[in-house]
């Protein structure tokens, strides 16, 4: 199987590079957040009870040995050249980039003044480097751990992205299969017994919920993130928004889409005009119960009209 | 009211005199603010090449001129890739005052890909003028410096905005029927 592991220096969008990746060689992308979510659906871990630093390694190593034995994947997220030794068909890449240039993309990204720029990437590197040594016990991610470091000051994420899918297809990782059910059991059993330590059982299994869109509108949608490089997820969150006397949740809501980069949910509603009060409703109480959750909805006649913009329609469809 | 406008067309939104003196106004927002300096105009081809002339026309400080082009999205041909460059400047834009031109903005998604490119390349500064918002339509927030006009959520032409590439050339700025291909 492939493993390939992207980290980069704060601010030097390297992300993107990961998600550019993934989309030319067709291979899953694991995040940080995915990687979150998959923990806490798998082990339990959550907000109240977190994996505990030195855990996480071991953590991680078992859900992507579960995952590699049906896919190819890049992992981004710190340590993953750490993390990536423990597979066989593995590809180590850093990207890093000038200060002023990480600079000139934080001031855009979080819409700040450059002094505030500069100061919020001195945090984000302390916090990398706390990261790193909670995690691994190393502040550093040195050019020796990595088979590819990248500086994107004059090199943009696609052509990094192409780098990587020749390195991919030059060093021959596709054809070394996936992982086998005998490697894996061999590392499952390696991380149970570090996970006993602190009480985490790996679980039977972990499977990927595949971008599995309830219509095509929504994959549409996809695509246009996709091209346009702006990162998403779908249906990562539902939102109790009615409870019985006793805190039972009656009803939820599940927004289709979340770009993290902007904390914004999206809901589409291409349906008729009876579901979409129903949904309005939901929209509302969301709005009421967690004001500072970001959600916009999208009717159908603006999905509409966007599809036409992009080409997707012959004809403008607004009413 | 629509007598005289193209097949098509339902009515206008902006008059040609409403749009001269919208752009006077802009035109002069800006050469307030840089005033001493030189600014760069950087057009995103096609929409914006109306606009951008104008607008610099009447601009009373010293004004470069630059063009870029990014591709668009076809969902039709299966994958449909990532945005890129697809005309680049003619000249780095590092240490200048750029002044990104665009005819409309709406989900941000363009222009979010844009500033992100641009700010790359170590301008002094950077700032985006357009000619029309469609504020109702935007999904990423980025920040709008300068704009002539706010427009409502319907499909308008003229003044730089096509429909299958024509009505460019229109004076005003007019909303397509809804029906139009019928």
């Amino acid at each position: 199987m492939a493993l390939i592991a992207v980290s980069g220096h704060p601010g030097c969008r390297y992300e993107e590079v990961a998600r550019i990746t993934a989309q030319r060689l067709g291979f899953e992308l694991l995040t940080q957040s995915r990687i979150r979510a998959l923990s806490a659906e798998e082990f339990g871990a959550g907000a109240d009870a977190p994996v505990p630093d030195k855990a996480y390694p071991s953590v991680v190593t078992s859900i992507l040995a579960r995952l590699a034995t049906e896919h190819h994947l890049v992992y981004c997220a710190v340590g993953g050249e750490l993390q990536a030794r423990h597979f066989p068909g593995m590809l180590r890449i850093h990207v890093v980039a000038p200060e002023n240039i990480r600079i000139g993309n934080l001031m855009l990204d979080r819409r700040v003044e450059r002094p505030a720029a500069r100061q919020l990437l001195l945090e984000l590197e302390a916090a990398d480097r706390q990261d790193r040594k909670a995690k691994f016990g190393r502040t550093r991610a040195t050019a020796e751990l990595f088979d590819l470091v990248v500086n994107s000051e004059s090199i943009g994420a696609e052509q990094i992205a192409g780098m990587i899918e020749t390195a991919v297809i030059s060093g021959g990782l596709r054809e070394i299969g996936y992982l086998s059910r005998a490697a894996e059991a061999q590392l499952q059993f390696q991380m149970r017994l570090r996970l006993s330590r602190y009480g985490l059982v790996p679980p039977a299994k972990i499977t990927l919920r595949n971008k599995m869109f309830a219509n095509q509108s929504e994959e549409m949608f996809a695509n246009l993130l996709d091209f346009y490089r702006i990162a998403w997820e779908y249906e990562p969150r539902s939102f109790p928004v009615q409870y019985d006397r006793d805190g039972r949740v009656l009803e939820a809501f599940t927004p289709d889409f979340y770009l993290p980069e902007v904390d914004l949910y999206l809901e589409l509603t291409t349906m008729k005009q009876s579901l979409v009060t129903k949904k309005n409703r939901k929209v509302r109480l969301l709005r009421e119960l967690y004001p500072h959750v970001n959600i916009q909805v999208f009717y159908q006649k603006d999905f509409e009209n966007l599809v036409f913009k992009y080409g997707l329609a012959e004809q403008p469809l607004q009413a | 009211m629509s007598a005289g406008l193209p097949p098509g067309v339902e009515r206008v939104l902006f008059t040609e005199e409403q749009i001269d003196r919208r752009i006077r106004e802009v035109a002069a927002e800006i050469s307030r603010n840089y005033s001493g300096k030189v600014v760069k105009l950087v057009g995103v081809l096609k929409g914006s090449v109306f606009f951008l002339t104008e607008l610099a026309r009447h601009i009373e400080i010293p004004v470069k001129v630059d063009f870029l082009a990014i591709s668009s999205f076809s969902n039709r041909s299966g994958a449909p890739g990532v945005v890129r460059i697809a005309k680049d400047l003619d000249d780095s834009v590092e240490g200048d005052d750029v002044l990104l031109v665009e005819d409309i903005v709406d989900t941000g998604f363009t222009l979010r890909y844009l500033l992100q490119t641009l700010a790359g390349r170590a301008p002094n500064s950077l700032a985006v003028c357009t000619f029309l918002d469609r504020n109702s339509r935007r999904i990423v927030q980025v920040p709008v410096d300068y704009r002539c006009f706010e427009i409502p959520d319907r499909f308008v032409v003229g003044f730089g905005l096509d429909y299958n590439q024509l009505y460019r050339n229109l004076k005003y700025v007019a909303v397509m029927k809804p029906d139009k291909s019928t």
